[in-house]
């Protein structure tokens, strides 16, 4: 059969749209504010064997997340799928990438022949286990965290599995988890129209066959970039630190990229042994790291389908840090995604200087639960904009100012202030750029920030979970390193309490202040070379000081 | 005779639509004067004069009304050519502004840069006062420290100030406090800047008394920053008016779709940054209540983007959503989704080898190729051209000669040779390719705002777009499309449409358990009372004006909420079972539930007044009698390309400039006017309604033909 070329271009932006409204769909109509305002959810089209036809994934940390499930479930269920089956899935150990990462799974059929899946994924609000929420700091199995899901039907030809309904929900906390996961299932319905009605007007051959040259252009496009990497085998490195349970314990992620010609490995297999703790990654979520990582160093305009991810080799064994066998406990494993993309910039800088970054911000967040006393009500609240520091600079560019970590690429967004001061009893005192916070270079690392809230309400509770506090982000070719994450509490009393990176602090007292900085990004480049002007327009901006002018520039008065 | 005029600034062309008293329109377009464009203002005006047979003085002081839509502010913002601006707020919250919420629009693009905030850090000035989020003063304002920040705005030279303070939407006394100062030792100063007068001051209370500090910020730093330089362009234009001894009112288009007075524009000039493109759904909503329609979608296509608009119940969709160039502006703006495809939109090959069509633009200037004026990459036009959709020699009524075979040698060379297609196909394909980009640009505008764009009069206006209808509504299995009379002047015609309208805001942050009820309803008369006086200054009679109260409510526990459309007697009799029912029903519409039966409990966040002084219209489509038949319509026979077949066929070329009022045109046709041409294709017929509009329809979906009586269309779209 012919291809029309002009009908692939017109299947990549079809496909496109159809994940889009999914993710729309989602936004309005899910309750959690993670999925809601954090837009932590993935929407995704895939073919009949599981190949990815087209994803919206609103944080990259999710861009690896669904493709191997759906092959799990492809395998689990052989030629039991039928229409109207829905069939939910988050275990780690079944290619899951994190416990509260739930995904939902519609067949898509035309004419009774399989031809594709919808799919969403979102975090949930809750998902059983030890903790409300899932940040379980002392957990070292993975029951201690949440309930797990391996693939099962909640519908089965179109009926629901009460049963099995309940079963599930049984061990959630929370109502809205419901409400959120039934809005996956309508987003997923949608998704199933759109492609079923998309196979009708083409007919399946045509889908068939355009779809295999979609993804054939891709992977050219893929592999072209690839090209542009001098062949070699390349090795980075970075640290993560406190596993939860032993003070003073560290840990190696380890990279080894190898390059030839248009095919590209990334070996983890040196990196440390999986913790006791619950730092430890999952075999999805570290290749998610990867994949994004890569993702920011090529065409940023290469569609999202499986011809993307063919010419990457992912080797990260079991037993790793980055893959804990069974039945460790995982939640932190998402937020290695730093470290992961640290070692593979530090390991490609050689390389490709023009297409990595100095390094970003690591996370160190808090999250806030008590009551508040105007509504009588509990209310739980992730700091999101005390936790964004800055990206790291590369070559040509600054960093980006309060972007948050590498795994959200500015795809989080602040609390509104005012909002915020509505919906907890704390009031902000202080939320600004931190001068000196970006690293110095030819090209400044981007800005930190400095936070200061008012707790109110008394009883507070804080879960801190993070890292970034122990080791700067690196600077580049000569730029320097950016400050130390830190997270401070300043009781009434006058007493000061600077909480562990992963840990849980109860009781906090009515009028203490939180503090907290989020560093600021590496420079990139000797920052005597920076254009004077720019220095003397950052000083004028007072975000680099008159000292660092002078001394870290070179600046004459 | 008296006349009203509708004039509508571009970036290359200024459009004018005059009306007489006797129904008589006049439709004419003129070159844009970018450096004072008030010169093609007035330019436009005597050209018309010219047309209308009038001697410039009498036509000026037959006319009552000008009617202006500018894009001043738009251009200001896309360019950044805006007033050096100052922000003052408060303590600890200086760089709100620049963060925008610390968001990147574009994930895996570590090139991609923040926009260059509209108050640089080094203009952005906090003062020690705070108000908490009860409307508490925590920490009293000091008007005493104002005084260094006034020295270094005088000498840096600041053209204007905007002030924004945390919770002023609760308590702005601060707020005016500080403005008072400000103004007081600063206005009577000249900025130093030749022809910019004092310094603009304006606060967030006076923009958008509303809860959410940023979208606050943003709107009130936007208003600054176009301030002077709308304020400035009005000055100017108004002398220019007076010194032509014109007499009647000038009225200004604004974002929402309504009009005011210039004194109301200087004082918020935000208003205006959508000034243009929302008179197109004002205008829409008109022609299909001509043909008993009551939702349309309106799009647009010029050289650069492909502008689309919803009307509801004959109501234009507004949103608070809004952003021009990456600056957030909360104020209620027509909901209008604008994509980079147009006439220019050029065709490349991407690293995967597959042919893409825009964002990127030839712009006017070299333009596309077939410009002939030094433009080497291909773009739509050109490959409208090679399809046969234009006549190179009757190009804006032949104008302007485009050349087709330099076009098919850049298509050749630039994209056809890459593809390994022939010329032909490529253009096909550079067709197709842009048209499923805006197909998916109504999308957007439709479905998923959660309605069916079936259920929609399709009304195609700008002089590319009626090329390419016929495909953009098959994909979407839109089964016709009107193309109004007036379609290359639409803006200019929906102008002179729009009613006076004020959006009022206050925000009352509650659940409904717990509403005072007194102070829910004095904040809507207090909103009334503005609005109305408002609008008797410009000069309507009380018995014209119309409220539309709006809540802005949501359940409690979740986080978007729904703009709530509600009547007057029920918010100021405080019927809630009546405003609770309409929610219910409303969330259940866009979003697919409600929560009625859960009994979950509802909160308030804003409450809004929409305050409209109802215009007359004028009545500027007189019904035709002279009428000439289609056989002398008839220009040639032509090579066209139709999709259906994928084959250059030959097809007749129809002068739809004639008076060919009530013809049936069938399909395969092409129909040329001077401003823009009608593809029919194989699959479509086309009628031409009595006001000289055509409506093209697919055949197959109207077997007894298409008829213009009102009733019978509305139960025809619904089948």
């Amino acid at each position: 059969m012919n291809i029309d070329k002009i009908l692939v271009s017109i299947f990549q932006r079809a496909f496109k749209s159809i994940t889009d409204e999914m993710s729309i769909s989602l936004t309005k109509t899910t309750r959690s504010p993670i999925l809601c305002e954090a837009k932590d959810f993935v929407t995704g089209l895939y073919d009949a064997k599981g190949q990815m036809l087209e994803q919206t994934e609103n944080l990259p940390i999710l861009s690896f997340s669904l493709g191997p499930v759906c092959k799990v479930i492809l395998e689990q269920y052989g030629n039991d799928i039928h229409e109207g089956d829905v069939i939910i899935h988050n275990d780690v150990f079944s290619m899951g990438n994190q416990n509260n990462d739930v995904a939902i799974f519609k067949p898509i059929f035309h004419k009774k022949i399989l031809v594709g899946w919808s799919a969403a994924k979102g975090h949930q609000a809750d998902i059983g286990g030890a903790v409300q929420g899932g940040y379980n700091p002392n957990a070292t199995e993975v029951w201690q965290e949440a309930i797990r899901i391996p693939a099962v039907k909640l519908f089965e030809k179109g009926n629901l599995r009460k049963d099995v309904w309940n079963l599930i929900f049984a061990n959630i906390r929370l109502q809205m988890v419901q409400e959120d996961i039934k809005a996956q299932i309508g987003a997923c319905t949608l998704g199933e129209r759109r492609l079923s009605a998309f196979v009708e007007k083409y007919g399946l051959e045509i889908f068939e066959t355009h779809k295999q040259a979609l993804f054939d252009s891709t992977e050219k496009m893929m592999r072209a970039e690839i090209k542009n990497i001098p062949n070699g085998v390349y090795e980075g490195k970075s640290m993560v630190y406190y596993d939860g349970k032993h003070i003073g314990s560290k840990f190696e992620i380890k990279s080894k990229i190898t390059v030839k010609n248009e095919d590209i490995v990334f070996d983890f297999s040196k990196s440390s042994a999986q913790t006791k703790g619950f730092v430890n990654g999952t075999y999805t979520s570290s290749c998610s790291a990867i994949t994004l990582t890569f993702l920011q160093m090529v065409n940023p305009n290469i569609p999202h389908n499986e011809g993307m991810i063919k010419p990457l080799k992912y080797i990260v064994p079991e037993g790793t840090i980055l893959n804990a066998s069974y039945p460790a406990a995982t939640t932190f494993g998402n937020h290695l995604c730093p470290q992961i993309a640290d070692s593979i910039f530090k390991a490609l800088g050689p390389a490709v200087p023009e297409r990595i970054t100095a390094g970003w911000n690591h996370l160190l967040c808090s999250l806030f639960t008590g009551n508040h006393p105007r509504t009588g009500k509990k209310y739980v609240d992730i700091c999101f904009l005390g936790l964004k520091g800055g990206s790291g600079a590369m070559k040509g560019d600054d960093g980006y100012d309060h972007i948050g970590m590498i795994d959200a690429s500015g795809g989080v967004l602040d609390q509104d202030y005012e909002m915020y001061e509505q919906q907890t009893p704390h009031m902000i005192l202080q939320h600004e750029y931190l001068c000196d916070s970006g690293g110095a270079g030819e090209w400044r690392g981007g800005l930190g920030t400095e936070t200061k809230i008012l707790l109110k309400g008394g009883d507070t509770t804080m879960v801190v979970f993070g890292d970034g506090d122990v080791e700067t982000n690196y600077g580049l070719f000569g730029g320097k390193g950016s400050v130390l994450n830190k997270i401070e509490l300043k009781y009434p009393s006058g007493k000061k309490l600077v909480p562990m990176s992963k840990d849980m602090i109860h009781g906090i007292p009515d009028n203490t202040v939180y503090y907290q900085v989020a560093s600021g990004g590496g420079g990139f480049g000797n920052p005597k070379k920076r254009d004077k002007g720019k220095v003397k327009q950052d000083v004028k901006n007072e975000v680099v000081s008159k000292k660092s002018a002078k001394e870290k520039y070179g600046l004459k008065n | 005779m008296r006349y009203n005029l509708g004039i509508d600034i571009g970036g290359t062309f200024t459009d004018l639509i005059c009306v007489s008293s006797e129904g008589k329109t006049i439709v004419h377009k003129t070159l844009s004067t970018p450096q004072d464009s008030s010169v093609g203002f007035i330019n436009g005006i005597s050209e018309v004069a010219e047309m209308a047979g009038e001697k410039f003085d009498k036509f000026i002081s037959s006319i009552d009304t000008i009617v202006h839509g500018t894009t001043v502010a738009t251009n200001a913002l896309l360019t950044l050519k805006g007033a050096k601006t100052a922000l003052i707020t408060t303590k600890g919250f200086r760089d709100a502004l620049e963060m925008r919420r610390g968001i990147r629009e574009e994930q895996y693009n570590n090139h991609y840069k923040n926009v260059t905030p509209l108050a640089p850090r080094y203009l952005r000035f906090t003062i020690d006062e705070r108000i908490d989020s009860e409307g508490k003063v925590v920490k009293k304002f000091d008007e005493k420290d104002l005084l260094p920040i006034i020295k270094k705005i005088k000498a840096e030279k600041v053209e204007s100030i905007a002030i924004c303070f945390m919770n002023s939407y609760k308590n702005n006394i601060h707020e005016r406090k500080a403005l008072a100062f400000l103004k007081k030792h600063l206005s009577p100063t000249p900025s130093g800047k030749v022809g910019l007068g004092p310094v603009f001051i304006t606060a967030s209370f006076e923009v958008l008394p509303s809860i959410r500090f940023y979208e606050r910020v943003s709107t009130t730093a936007v208003s600054a920053f176009v301030g002077p330089i709308v304020a400035n362009y009005f000055d100017n234009l108004i002398k220019k008016l007076e010194n032509i001894n014109y007499k009647g009112s000038l009225l200004i288009m604004q974002s929402n779709g309504g009009v005011v007075t210039p004194d109301v524009v200087k004082k918020t000039p935000a208003v205006t940054v959508l000034s243009g493109p929302a008179a197109a759904p004002t205008a829409g909503a008109f022609y299909s209540e001509l043909l008993g329609y009551k939702n349309c979608i309106t799009v647009d296509m010029g050289g650069t983007s492909f502008d689309a608009a919803i009307v509801i119940d004959n109501q234009c969709v507004t949103s608070t959503e809004g952003n021009i160039n990456r600056y957030r502006i909360a104020l209620p703006s027509l909901d209008i989704i604008t994509i980079g495809a147009g006439g220019g939109s050029i065709g490349w090959i991407n690293e995967g080898g597959l042919l893409q069509m825009g964002p990127q633009s030839a712009g006017a200037m070299p333009g596309p190729v077939c410009y002939d004026r030094g433009g080497n990459i291909p773009a739509c036009t050109d490959a409208d051209l090679i399809l046969g959709y234009l006549n190179p020699d009757f190009f804006a009524g032949g104008k302007l000669k485009l050349n087709k075979p330099k076009a098919e040698k850049a298509i050749q060379t630039e994209l056809a040779k890459k593809v390994g297609l022939s010329v032909l196909e490529t253009a096909a394909g550079m067709f197709r390719i842009i048209n499923s980009n805006m197909a998916q640009g109504v999308r957007q505008i439709s479905v998923e705002r959660g309605y069916d764009p079936r259920e929609f009069l399709f009304i195609v206006a700008g002089g590319a777009g009626s090329i390419h209808s016929s495909e953009i509504c098959k994909e979407l299995e839109i089964p016709m499309f009107l193309v109004p009379n007036v379609s290359s002047i639409f803006c200019a015609a929906g102008m002179l449409l729009g009613d006076l309208k004020h959006d009022y805001i206050r925000s009352y942050f509650s659940s409904f358990n717990h509403l005072d009820k007194n102070k829910f309803i004095s904040l809507f008369n207090e909103m009334k009372d503005e609005g109305t006086k408002t609008l008797l200054e410009e000069g309507v009679s009380k018995n014209k004006i119309e409220v539309t109260p709006i809540l802005d409510m949501r359940y409690v526990g979740q986080y978007h909420e729904v703009q709530l459309q509600c009547d007057w007697n029920d918010v100021v009799n405080f019927k809630t079972e009546n405003i609770f029912n309409a929610f219910h029903s409303e969330h259940n519409r866009q979003f697919g539930y409600s929560l009625k039966d859960e009994g979950t409990e509802m909160e308030l966040i804003n409450v809004r007044l929409r305050v409209i002084g109802k215009n007359e219209k004028p009545k500027f489509l007189s019904e035709n009698t002279n009428r000439d038949s289609l056989k002398s319509a008839l220009k040639e026979q032509r090579s066209v390309y139709i999709p259906e077949t994928g084959k250059m066929e030959m097809v007749p070329i129809y002068d739809g400039d004639k008076n060919i009022f009530g013809a049936k045109i069938t399909g395969p046709c092409v129909i040329e006017k001077i401003t823009t041409s009608v593809f029919v294709s194989k699959n479509y017929d086309c009628v031409v309604d009595d006001f000289g509009s055509f409506i093209v329809y697919e055949r197959e979906k109207f077997p007894e033909g298409f008829s213009i009586n009102k009733k019978e269309n509305v139960t025809q779209l619904s089948r």
